[in-house]
This record gives structure tokens, sequence and C-alpha cells, in this order.
């Protein structure tokens, strides 16, 4: 092969100019055209919905096309609700937005406020085709702010819906409910099937074989607590949209936390947090099919899930049907709900072809035809009246249930949407904080709440605080930029000022240097750029849409003294990464030395013990959560009457974790959380056994032999040989293994919903600095966080390389 | 009689070796299955529940066994107008492909100035190298997507490959560096006195000598495109320039996750990397190969 012969140099240009020749096209197309080669009008689509409602929708834009034949739609499809909306601000704050996009009540606040949505009012008031009046009036509300509508409502969505198994009610000789029932703090027997915790009571009981059948299961943990608070006529604050006071510490509050918690740990009515997320997959309505609980308390979206995995044909089919949750007595009905719709993003430069596709997707012809695939709740009331929602009498049987279906238009006048401002995630995560110990039953109510209220007070107060910055000035920012690369590279090369260097060493450099040139360049065009601004951004408050302004170190200070979490999420980070990263390389040594003999079957033990690295996060968390559960194989082993004998660290784990007498919750409990997340971790060792494997691979056999001859015995070939032809492999895997330890953060992510709970027990540092960027759209103070972290890694990294001499290179013969 | 008794007892430790090795090797076979076991936990629960109707795995553990075992999952993930799994395993094949070449040749290329030669700014040059580390990419997340934007790189997969050629990373660069320096200089110096050039000494000898190394990150490098999530999410548009690991999304819907549907498709995203994991590894058994043992 002549050109593996050839100088490195023009083997890197022959593949550069080759990429060239391939890129240059593309190069010189330009900007992709709003235009289609046809002469059409292009839009962008997006939407968070999954394989099932994506068919509906894929439908809907061909019968749009055919209608609109000026219009060509593209889908820009995410699928995945918290992905969707990382992509979405990506993109705008990259000027690529869509055009036409999904949106909630709880995320469009964010970009309305930053005008980044067009106000739809100049649409629909200039269409007499079109009437606002159509829609339901609370979905159209939320999606407003100051008597501007963002967002076209799609579907309006009451949690406060009840199915209920019609034969365990006939089995307890309750009538079957109307939803003119009530709930008070205490039984009223007299009332019977009016009075909600009677009705509880009934329900709640023993099956034949001895099964716990609750009364009511919530299809999330906070959803019935939500329910009864906002029954009683509690909320979390003064003003959905324009928070100021949060009101979740209030005696009204902690009364209702305690009668939940009564209910759910005393009576055993409902089952608590650990329960809920128990339940295969967190989805409750299986409890519900299987008959585990006799209501399910969940918005009406889970009716085809029920219908396809219950239909009418099935052996263990019920009779069943759907009621909404009680008020409180003498109080009006209230419940939660969810709700979403279409906006249209202002940089779209067809907004009039952009309406027509809302008006179509959001429209009576869009809304008809998810109802009738039974996905969402329409939010035009007409067609939440009509045959595609309600089952007529000559409907498939499959699609009779539920019959009530009428139920969610009398749901709709007492929904309450949870808080909307773009503050409320932030707020909202310093009170679910202490929350995980009320739901996990570790506090009671009156210390959640009122702690949890005052950390949310806290940091509202602190969200809420207008700065008056000067405005960042990117010319200067730019000067500053072109003085840190020149810092970088005075630092790289000023203590080299004064090296002598020979004709030959100038040689080898440039030399040298050919062979970097990939790397330099990729790091010039592509690596420093951006680590620049983003030294630059955090000494900014910048959201990525509006103009950065200049706060100079307050970012730093913030974090210092005003973040909540900084402190905490920086012990929580070194605790972890400190016990992780060492116990993980004596972990992948041990099993690199084992698989590294001749047994076997080898190749296939490799690949099983690599295979966890492999699986995706959502199937292992599943798994995570299964063992680690209260009653999961962890604790079957530790809480064995045999081990518990032997070795009693089940109950010393009890007692730790405050619940005596008890199996431990490993994630529940904030004592023992983040050592769950260690032990998982252990799974992941395949990466750096693979290394180590290579390493041990890479010892020249001969050594071993002549050792052998010299009479070596096998100790002392290891001590010799093994370890130290080793230690370059072990020296990489703890600078990467801490560099990886120090930033990671999916786990937690995926297990505990981003939440990094209980109490703040498993807060690794960059949930932090995620939230700070995708939840608060924070970027300046997300950056300030990033390079905190940057320079703890790199003074880690210093000190290792500093104390490498352990390390042996066989190419230095030291 | 020296020689004699050094020869005998040679000979009864090589036969008390040999007994002895058999044994250890019998023990730490079960030690290795019994772990392995507990390592396939994950993939047990996954393909256990891939084959489960749904029914049974809402009424069932999921470690339970399937009591019927049923391919509508898989027919359903793979009939889906959603989510064409050939096109989006096309794509990702492309990706994957093309980026495990760039990592290995640039990734070599770059570490073999910092195991071997001496250079103005090396040490220096070694601690930016890694720095590129330490910093939390969803900070360069958004300034990174306006340089592909203003190359007029969005929604291709130049963004998703090219930069794998630019050097390959620090992760690798900084593998292959450690592997190089393990290689004993008495394997160049021959050459060096022959007059032969770096990249003479690059081609003929380290890279020939870190087979282990090179298997290493390919197969890194080749998993990590294939799983990546973040880049093909930003950087791809179009449905039909998806990956199979963003397409897995399409499973994962906000009210209606279907566990059966979404562990037969990461079911089928998986197994190619299984096999590749499987063939990649077999040459780590090619170590060096010795020129002239000492």
């Amino acid at each position: 092969m002549s050109f593996l012969r050839a100088p490195i140099w023009n083997l890197f240009l022959r593949v550069a100019s080759l990429l060239c020749t391939l890129l240059a096209p593309i190069l010189m197309t330009g900007c992709s055209s709003q235009e289609s080669p046809h002469g059409k009008t292009v839009l962008y689509f997006s939407m968070w919905d999954g394989d099932e409602s994506m068919r509906v929708i894929r439908k809907l834009v061909a019968q749009f096309e055919a209608e609109n034949p000026d219009v060509e739609v593209r889908f820009v499809n995410i699928a995945d609700y918290n992905s969707y909306h990382q992509k979405m601000m990506v993109m705008y704050a990259g000027n690529a937005a869509v055009d036409v996009a999904m949106e909630d009540p709880g995320h469009f606040q964010a970009l309305a406020n930053r005008g980044a949505l067009l106000p739809l009012n100049q649409f629909y008031e200039n269409d007499k085709t079109f009437n606002i009046g159509d829609y339901y009036k609370p979905i159209v509300d939320a999606h407003s702010l100051d008597g501007k509508l963002y967002v076209l409502p799609r579907d309006i969505a009451p949690a406060g819906i009840l199915y209920y198994n019609k034969e365990m009610f006939k089995e307890a000789g309750i009538p079957f409910p109307d939803g003119n029932w009530t709930w008070d703090f205490t039984e009223r027997p007299e009332l019977r099937e009016k009075d909600f915790l009677w009705v509880l009571h009934q329900l709640t009981k023993k099956d034949a074989e001895g099964k716990h059948i609750y009364a009511v299961t919530p299809s999330w943990e906070g959803n019935i607590l939500n329910n009864f608070e906002y029954s009683y006529g509690n909320y979390w604050c003064d003003d959905p949209q324009h928070p100021t006071r949060v009101f979740s510490g209030s005696a009204d509050w902690i009364k209702v936390g305690d009668f939940v918690r009564d209910m759910e740990k005393v009576k055993e009515c409902a089952p608590g947090q650990q329960e809920v997320s128990n339940v295969l997959q967190s989805a409750a309505y299986q409890l519900f099919i299987s008959k585990r609980t006799a209501m399910l308390l969940d918005g009406i979206w889970t009716v085809p899930q029920i219908r396809k995995n219950m239909k009418p044909t099935d052996k263990g089919f019920f009779d069943w049907d759907v009621t909404l949750f009680p008020s409180y007595v003498g109080k009006p009905r209230h419940m939660t709900t969810g709700g979403s719709g279409y906006a249209i993003f202002s940089s779209c430069k067809h907004p009039q072809e952009a309406w027509r596709l809302t008006k179509f997707m959001a429209g009576p012809v869009g809304m008809a035809a998810m109802a009738r695939a039974g996905i969402a709740q329409p939010a035009i009331r007409k067609i939440a009246l009509s045959p595609a929602w309600l089952p007529g009498p000559n409907s498939p049987l499959a699609e009779q249930y539920p019959q009530n279906r009428i139920a969610t238009d009398q749901a709709v006048s007492a929904v309450i949407f949870e808080p909307t401002s773009e503050f409320w995630p932030d707020v909202s995560g310093k009170i679910g904080s202490k929350l995980d110990n009320f739901y996990n039953f570790i506090d009671p109510a009156s210390t959640a709440f009122k702690e949890g209220a005052d950390l949310g007070q806290q940091r509202l107060d602190q969200v809420r605080q207008q700065r008056s910055l000067p405005r960042f000035n990117w010319v200067l920012g730019g000067g500053l930029g072109f003085l840190i690369a020149l810092g970088i590279v005075t630092l790289v090369y000023l203590p080299e000022r004064n090296k002598r260097y020979t004709n030959r060493m100038k040689l080898e450099s440039r030399s040298a240097y050919r062979f970097l040139a990939p790397w330099l360049i990729g790091l010039v065009g592509l690596t420093i750029g951006p680590m620049i601004v983003s030294i630059l951004s955090s000494t900014t408050d910048w959201d990525m849409i509006r103009p950065a302004q200049w706060r100079g170190a307050g970012n730093f200070v913030e974090a210092a003294t005003i973040d909540p979490v900084f402190w905490v999420s920086l012990k929580v980070t070194f605790i972890y990464t400190l016990v992780r990263v060492p116990l993980g390389i004596v972990f992948a040594l041990i099993l690199a030395l084992l698989l590294n003999q001749r047994v076997r079957g080898v190749p296939l033990f490799r690949a099983c013990y690599y295979i966890p690295s492999l699986v995706s996060a959502v199937a292992s968390s599943l798994v995570w959560q299964k063992l680690f559960a209260p009653d999961g194989v962890i604790n079957g082993f530790l809480y064995n009457p045999i081990v518990a004998k032997v070795f009693p660290i089940g109950q010393w784990l009890s007692k730790i974790s405050e619940t005596p007498g008890k199996n431990v919750n490993w994630l529940g409990s904030e004592h023992t959380a983040l050592s769950s997340f260690i032990l998982m971790s252990a799974w992941g060792v395949g990466g750096a056994m693979v290394i180590l494997l290579a390493g041990l691979q890479g010892i020249p056999e001969y050594y071993y032999e002549a050792a052998t001859v010299d009479g070596a015995s096998p100790w002392s070939r290891f001590k010799a040989i093994t370890v130290p032809l080793l230690t370059p492999a072990i020296f990489f895997t703890l600078v990467t293994g801490l560099i990886g330890a120090f930033q990671s953060f999916t786990e937690v992510y995926v297990v505990t919903s981003s939440g990094g709970g209980p109490n703040n027990a498993t807060m690794l540092y960059m949930l932090n600095v995620f939230n700070a960027a995708f939840q608060n759209y924070r970027f300046g103070y997300a950056a300030a966080l990033a390079w905190v972290l940057f320079f703890i890694i790199l003074g880690f990294t210093l000190v290792q390389l500093r104390m490498s001499k352990w390390v042996y290179y066989e190419s230095e013969g030291r | 009689m020296a020689l004699k008794t050094d020869a005998e007892r040679f000979r009864k430790s090589m036969l008390l070796g040999a007994a002895g090795l058999r044994a250890s090797k019998t023990v730490s076979w079960i030690v290795i299955a019994a772990g392995a076991l507990v390592f396939l936990v994950p993939l047990y629960v996954m393909v256990v529940m891939a084959f489960k109707h749904p029914n049974e795995i809402s009424t069932t553990s999921p470690w339970a066994w399937p009591k019927e075992f049923t391919s509508d999952n898989f027919r359903e993930v793979l009939s889906t107008p959603n989510v064409d799994f050939r096109l989006l395993f096309k794509n990702s094949l492309f990706i994957a492909v093309m980026s495990t070449t760039g990592v290995l040749l640039s990734s070599a290329v770059v570490a073999y100035p910092f195991a071997r030669l001496n250079f103005r700014g090396k040490d220096r040059l070694f601690i930016l190298l890694l720095s590129t580390m330490m910093l939390p990419g969803i900070v360069t997340t958004i300034p990174t997507y306006l340089v592909f934007k203003y190359l007029h790189w969005v929604d291709t997969f130049y963004p998703l490959w090219v930069p794998a050629w630019l050097g390959g990373g620090a992760f690798n660069i900084f593998l292959l560096r450690q592997f190089f320096m393990a290689i004993p200089r008495e394997l160049d110096e021959a050459a060096v006195l022959d007059g032969a050039s770096n990249a003479r000494i690059f081609w003929g000898i380290i890279m020939p000598n870190s087979g282990p190394a090179l298997a290493t990150v390919g197969i890194f490098a080749f998993i990590y495109n294939w799983r990546d999530f973040m880049g093909p999410l930003i950087y791809l548009n179009a449905p039909d320039k998806q990956t199979l690991e963003v397409g897995l999304n399409y499973f994962k819907g906000l009210n209606n996750l279907e566990w059966g549907k979404l562990m037969a498709a990461s079911v089928l995203v998986m197994a190619p990397l299984v096999v590749m994991f499987i063939l990649g590894q077999r040459y780590f058994v090619k170590g060096i190969v010795m020129t002239g043992g000492k």
C-alpha cells in the first residue's frame, strides 16, 4: 500500500481534499430556502406526540396539504416531551426555529415573554370563519398572557377523572357514583355513597388471596394530593402567571396534607408514592385493569390504553366507567388539568400559511380526528359534545367505554392549571425537594410543606428581582475573547521562550505539528470558539434570545451566596465522584484480570459485562427502580432471615434511613439514595474494563516467558510485570473516570425525573447546570456554573498529572 | 548435582502449576459466569418485555418469564409509518461508520506526537487537550450549533461525523497516547537508525503494535456515535434523516409509554452493537506483533 509510506501530512492533505470535494456542494448551496422546488411555501411543523398520535397527525397533514396545494408541511418530530423543549430552545436561539410548534401552558410563557411567539389575536380577529368563543375558556385563558392568545388550544385534559370498576362497587353494595359526591375531613356514614371517604372506606379491602385492594390509585404521586388541595380551595401561589407569594406552606395546605397522608398511610385507601412508583412502569392504570384498585384517578387520555389492554372479549374484562373527583363539602368543584395547543414562532416568514395550518390542526377537523382516536379531549366544546368524542349507541362495543364521557365536559368548568409562570419550574423544584420526604412518609406535612414553601418563597423572591443591567457589548466581548485566546497561546508557549532548540529538535517539533494538525484545526475551528463564548456568557444574564446583559462576577457571586443548591450539589458530587471512581477502577481491574485468562467462553463473557453499558437509559432505569424498590431484589437478599441474622446490614440501613422495622427504601431515603446510584454505577464499569483489558493484552507475552524461565512466581510476575505495564491504562481510567464522574447526571436525571431528590440527596452538580440552562433559560448562569466545575476538574487533573510518577511508561523506561 | 536438583525442582513446580492452574481456572470460570449473569439482568428484562403481550406486562413482574411469546411488539415497531427502521438504520450506520473511521485515523495520528515526539509546548498542549473534556457540553451546545448553522450544516449529517476526523476527541487521543507510550522504544530505534521518517514509524511500528488499543477506540467510537442522542436530536430535523436512537423516542410518548414496543425497538437498536462488540474484541488477542523478542 503505497499511501502508507507517504508522509503523514500528504495523507492528511489527501483526506482533507477529499472531504472538501465532498463538502463543497453543500457549502455553495447556501441557505436552505423556504420555497420548495415546486414553488410551494414550506412550513416546518413540530410536536412531541408519540407513535399513536403521530399516525393520526400524519393523515391530518396529508389532508391539509391536499386542501392547501400552495403549502408543503415538513415535520420536525422529536416525540419526547423533555427533549422537545430543549430542541425548540436551541433552534430558536440559533435563529432556525420551526414555524408551527406544539406548546403547553407550562412552557409557552418563557417563549412568549421573550417575543418568540406571535400573538394569535391578529389572525383570528380578522378571520370571519373562526370564533375563539367556540373554545373552552379555561384553556384559552391558560394559553393567554396579558390579554393575548399565544397558543391555539388543541386539547384540554382535566386530571380529576375517576375511573371506577362497576363490579367492585356492586360487590360492596354501593350505587354507581354520579359525580355528586363530596368529601370532608371526617367520614360521614349517614351520607353513604354521597360521602367520598365512606366510599373509600368500603372499597378498601383484601381480596380472596389476601392481597390488599386500594380504593383509589392516582396515576402519578402528586395527583391525589393536588386534587384534594385544589378542591379544598388551596392553590400553590397567589397568581398562576405572575406569582409573588407561595401558599403551599399554609395551615390549610398542611391540614389537607395530613388528611391525605392519613388516608394513604393509616387507612391505606390509596397507595403511597412508594407503591405508585413501585407499580411497574409507574402506569397506574395497570393496577386498575388487574383489579388491584377500585378506582383510578387520572386524565381521560388513559382511555385508549385501558381499551386496548382490556377488550370486552377478554377474560378478565369488567364493566367500568368514569366519574368526577368529589368537591369539598360546601365548596365549588376544583380539579387539576393539563392541555396543549399549537403556537406560531415569531420568526415564521409565512404567518398566514402558518395560521391556516394551526387553525386546521387545532380546529374542528384536527380535533375531531384526534377525538375519534380517543387521544385528546377536544378544546372546542361543540366537538367535545359531538359523536367524535362521545360514544353514540351505534359505536362499536369497545368504544362504548366509558359511557359517561360527558363528565369530561362537566370537568372543564372545574379545572385549575398549575402555575404557568416561567419561574415556576424553578420555584416548584425547591418546594418539591422537601415534598419527597412527605410522599415517602418520612416527614409530616407540617414540616415538609412549611420548609418547602419557605424555600420556594425564597427562590421566588430571588428570581423576581428585576435587575437593570447594562447591555453586554459584543464588540468588547469579542476583544476580550481574543485576549483570552491570546492568553491561552501565551500560557502554552511562554514558559519555553528561553529554551534552546537544536536544529534536530526543531525538525522534530515541526514534524510533530504536522501530526497535530487535524486536532489543531478542530480546536481552532470548532472547540475553542464555543468555549470562549461560554466563558464570556458566564459574565452575563443571557437567555440566548434577548440581548445579553453584563453582570460581571454576579453569576459566580450568586452561585456561592444565593443559589440554594450550589453547595449541596458540590458536596453530593464530591462524595459521588470520590467514592465511585476508585471503587469502579478496582472493580474494573478485577474483572479485566479475570477476563484476561484463557478460559472457555471468554469472548462471550466480555460482551456480557459490557452489555449494561449498551442498554438504553429508560430500560436500565426501570431495572434500577425494581432492584432498589423496598420489596426489590436487593432488599429481598438483605432482609432474608438468614442473611439478616449473620449480617444485620438491613436493620442498620432501616435505622439510618429513619424507618426502623421497615425495609429500607433505597431511592426514597435521603440517607441511602446517593449510595444507590454509586452501586448502580457498578453495572457501568464495562468501559473501564475494556480499556484495562486492552492494556493487559498489550503486555508482550515474552516478558512473562522470560520471567517464568527465570523462575518468578505468578505473584511476583504480576507485581513486576502486569502492574507496572498496566499503569498507563489505569492512569487513563483514573483521569477520564474523574472527569466523567464529575459531569455525570443522566442516571439521576432519568431515575429521579430530574429532581435530584429526595431532599437534594442526589442533586449532582450537573443537574443544577442542566436545570439552569434548559428549565430556567439562564444560559449565562449555567455557563458560570459550568466553568466553576471546569476549574475544579482541571485542578484535580493537574494534581493527578503532577503525581503521576507511579505510572510506568515503557517507552521512557521509567 | 545442583543442576539436577534445579531441573527437578523446575519440573515439579511445572506439574504443580498445571494442576493448580486447572483448579484455579475452574474457580474463576464459575466466578466469571456468576458475575456475567448479574450483568445480564438489564438485558434480560429488556428482551423478556419485548416478547410479552401488553396485558402480560401490566399484570406480571418484569422479572417473570413470558407465559406466551409474541412477536407483535416487533411487528408493530417495524411497521409503524412513523419510524422507517431500514432508513434510520442506514442513517445510524452511515454516521457511525464515518465517525469511527475518522476517529481511528485522526486520533492515532494526533496521539503519536504526544506519545513519541518532543515539540514546543507539549506539556501545556496536552493539558489543553484534556481540558476540552472538562467543560460540560450543554453550555457549548448553542454556540456550536451557531457554528454549524453558519456552515449551513444543520439538517445534514456533517456535524455528526466531520468533527470525528479532526482529532477524534480528547478521550480517544489520550487513550491512544497512553498505549503508544507503553510500546518499547527499542522497536523504533532500529527504524530510526535506518533513517525512517516519523510517518514510517507511525504506520510501520506504532499502529501494527496497537491492535487492542485501536480495537478499543474503534468499539467505543462506533458505540458512542450509534447511541448518541443529543447530536442527532439537535442537528437533524427531517424525519427521514433521524437516527435509530432518536427514533426510539416515538415509543416514549408523554402519556402512552408502551413498554412492549419500546423494549422491542430498544432491542433492535442495541443488537448491532452487541454483534459489533463481539467482532471488535477479536482484535484484543492479536496484541503486540513482535518483530523480534529480546
